[in-house]
């Protein structure tokens, strides 16, 4: 019960993957082989590509096949079938490739034009340890301001999708108290929400569920402790008004 | 001045960020600038990753301190890596005219401009590689060269424990073989080679990593702008229209389609009002460039509202202000490298529509960040768009800016530079 939960940021080096498709017949015959690290880089990335987006845009397989190859029934499918973030890769390869075995024969072949061919990709992280970690699971709530989208997005996706269970933080979290936090986290990353987002669903999810145990633990303290903090408590919220009135 | 300006400047997209939840460290410095625009929290990951290297020092080398993108971009980067704690020197190689003509022609063969390359010039490039070699204090264990001209330095001056990486910010896919097949040897060499985009990278035996280019947002081509000085800069130029602008920025070549943007104008300007900046740098040391200006000039003479401008090197200022002031900036290329310049209209939250090639899709995504075209009507429907919903411009022009600042400021191009060395030092 007592080891920390240690934070990690991770830094995606991309890199090319040596396919690249030219028809739909070579993008499936790509997806069929490509490696696990292919489909993170243009799939499963797609929120930490873009982190502050409205919403997450469809994944590069998609993208490719509506824009490029003009097929926008194709790329909706493909679209759906990857916004699912935590799909297991197997899963998700088996996916891709049935939206793509159902284009007709003769459209499989029709080359795309010069200049805009699929070139695979590869997406490696490189993991350097945050300086943030956690006892507990109410210790997580504290530190989840400090997190950045990247290390959110890779303890509670990429992680757990690489099998480097080590740093997957649900299962941490079941383990330490907090399965309803963990539970929390799973629905709303099962949402495929964009990251920043994702980021603040968890992290109030996790802080409203806070509230009862707070309530309790309060009122077994001291009197004159509750009334210290209830007046700190004021003062930071009057401080926050302040605040916001002199920006308005 | 353009009276159907945008005000979309005035929105101010969620850096979402953790800056106002978390603590911030004591910075300053250029940091403390970016913190603002990225966030504490995307600071302090690249802090965490600055960490890892802890100890190491990093040398970077190119061959010019003022002039073009790459210096540009060194100046910022390597303040940025000092600040982080990391020990980082800037190393210029120096030549004479004979050899920075070998590695002009070099240059120019790379980029698909096929020159014969002599076996005088193998001597005068590997000379003075050699003399460089032994002048430049390479003292570093992480060794960062930019472009190829001083590439084979690492036939020289590789010493044990060090990482060299070559950082090769030009467009290879049209590369001249024999160019090519002189500096495979010393390419093969470094223990990374590094590319802005995935059609750029030639057959390698060497890992190869993708790092896209970035801009730095408190350059004088980017900083942040009032209306008056906007207004001051336009005016000296003579841009005075009371329709919108259509606007393209960029050097006087036929990859860049002046005369594609010129027809395309003509189709905006029959069904809408609309002024037409076409704003290159001078011709004048470049007679194909001449040519094509003056091509443009031609093709435009009896068609009204349009304003060709020749600006002078160092008018960052200038394209800064008139790409602020147009309501929609066009980069119609037929070919491109990466094109930044997308990126710095993006930045400026402009409307933006450009062609779907090079590294373009990557900036503008199709009726997110902007809307890309594949023709000269495509170029004016899309045109039209945004000239009658200002909304679509404000909406995309937000996206845009967010995007940039997610992914094409230079922190993440220092965070990927960090990452590279990182992923070697283990």
């Amino acid at each position: 019960m007592s080891e920390a939960f240690i934070f990690h940021t991770p830094s995606p080096l991309e890199s090319p993957a040596g396919q690249v498709a030219t028809d739909i017949q070579s993008l499936r015959d790509g997806i069929a082989a490509c490696s696990d690290a292919s489909l993170f880089q243009h799939v499963t990335r797609m929120p930490v590509r873009f982190p502050h987006a409205r919403d997450v845009p469809e994944n590069d397989f998609a993208r490719w096949v509506g824009d490029v190859m003009q097929m926008p029934e194709v790329s909706e499918r493909l679209a759906f079938v990857g916004s699912a973030s935590i799909l297991d890769f197997d899963e998700l390869r088996g996916s891709l490739l049935g939206v793509l075995d159902r284009v007709q024969p003769k459209e499989r072949k029709r080359e795309a034009p010069e200049g805009a061919l699929f070139h695979f990709l590869e997406a490696h992280s490189v993991l350097a340890p945050l300086g943030v970690e956690a006892r507990t699971a109410a210790e997580v709530i504290e530190v989840w301001p400090w997190i950045d989208l990247g290390s959110a997005f890779y303890h509670l996706v990429e992680a757990p999708l690489q099998r480097t269970e080590e740093q997957a933080l649900i299962p941490w979290l079941r383990e330490h108290g907090g399965k309803s936090m963990a539970d929390s986290a799973e629905q709303v990353v099962r949402s495929s929400r964009p990251l920043n987002i994702l980021l603040k669903e968890v992290g109030s999810r996790w802080r409203r569920s806070m509230i009862g145990r707070r309530l309790i633990e309060r009122a077994e303290a001291p009197e004159l402790e509750r009334q210290r903090e209830a007046r700190a408590a004021m003062a930071r919220l009057a401080g926050r008004l302040r605040g916001r009135g002199s920006k308005s | 001045m353009s009276a159907a300006r945008d005000d979309s400047a005035a929105y101010a997209p969620p850096i979402g960020d953790g800056s106002q939840l978390a603590p911030t460290s004591p910075r300053g410095g250029w940091l403390e600038r970016y913190e603002q625009l990225v966030g504490a929290r995307t600071l302090r990951a690249l802090e965490a990753l600055a960490r890892k290297l802890k100890g190491h020092r990093i040398v970077m080398v190119n061959t010019t301190k003022t002039g073009g993108g790459v210096a540009e971009i060194l100046h910022r980067v390597v303040v940025i890596l000092n600040e982080l704690g990391i020990e980082t020197s800037w190393e210029v190689m120096e030549g004479d005219e004979h050899f920075f003509g070998v590695t002009k022609k070099m240059h120019n063969a790379l980029h698909g401009h096929t020159q014969p390359l002599t076996d005088e010039d193998r001597e005068v490039y590997h000379e003075r590689t050699r003399m460089e070699a032994e002048r430049l204090a390479l003292d570093g264990d992480l060794i960062l060269i930019h472009d190829p001209q001083p590439a084979s330095l690492i036939e020289h001056r590789r010493e044990p424990g060090q990482h060299w990486v070559w950082r090769c910010h030009i467009d290879l896919s049209r590369r001249d073989e024999d160019y090519w097949d002189f500096l495979k040897p010393a390419v093969s060499r470094y223990d990374t080679a590094i590319f802005s985009h995935i059609e750029f990278v030639p057959p390698l035996t060497i890992p190869a990593v993708l790092v896209p280019p970035s801009i730095d947002p408190f350059a004088e081509k980017n900083r942040d702008m009032s209306e008056e000085e906007i207004e001051s800069i336009c005016d000296r130029l003579g841009l005075d229209a009371a329709s919108p602008w259509m606007t393209q920025v960029s050097r006087y070549d036929r990859i860049k389609d002046p005369i594609g943007v010129l027809e395309a104008f003509k189709l905006v300007r029959a069904r809408r009002p609309a002024h037409l900046v076409l704003a290159g740098g001078s011709a004048s040391d470049d007679p194909e460039g001449a040519e094509v200006l003056a091509e443009v000039r031609e093709k435009a003479k009896g068609v009204k509202d349009v304003t060709i401008l020749e600006l002078p090197p160092q008018s960052d200022i200038e394209i800064n202000a008139i790409q602020r002031a147009s309501t929609v900036v066009l980069q119609k290329s037929l070919r491109e490298g990466f094109a930044l310049t997308v990126s710095e209209a993006l930045w400026k939250r402009r409307a933006v529509v450009a062609s779907a090639v090079g590294g373009i899709p990557l900036q503008v995504l199709h009726e997110r960040t902007g809307l890309l075209v594949r023709s000269i009507e495509g170029t004016a429907f899309q045109t039209i768009r945004f000239l009658d919903n200002p909304e679509l411009r404000r909406d995309l022009g937000v996206e845009g800016h967010v995007h940039v600042r997610d992914n094409f400021l230079h922190t993440r191009e220092v965070r990927d530079y960090l990452a590279v060395f990182a992923r070697l030092v283990g």
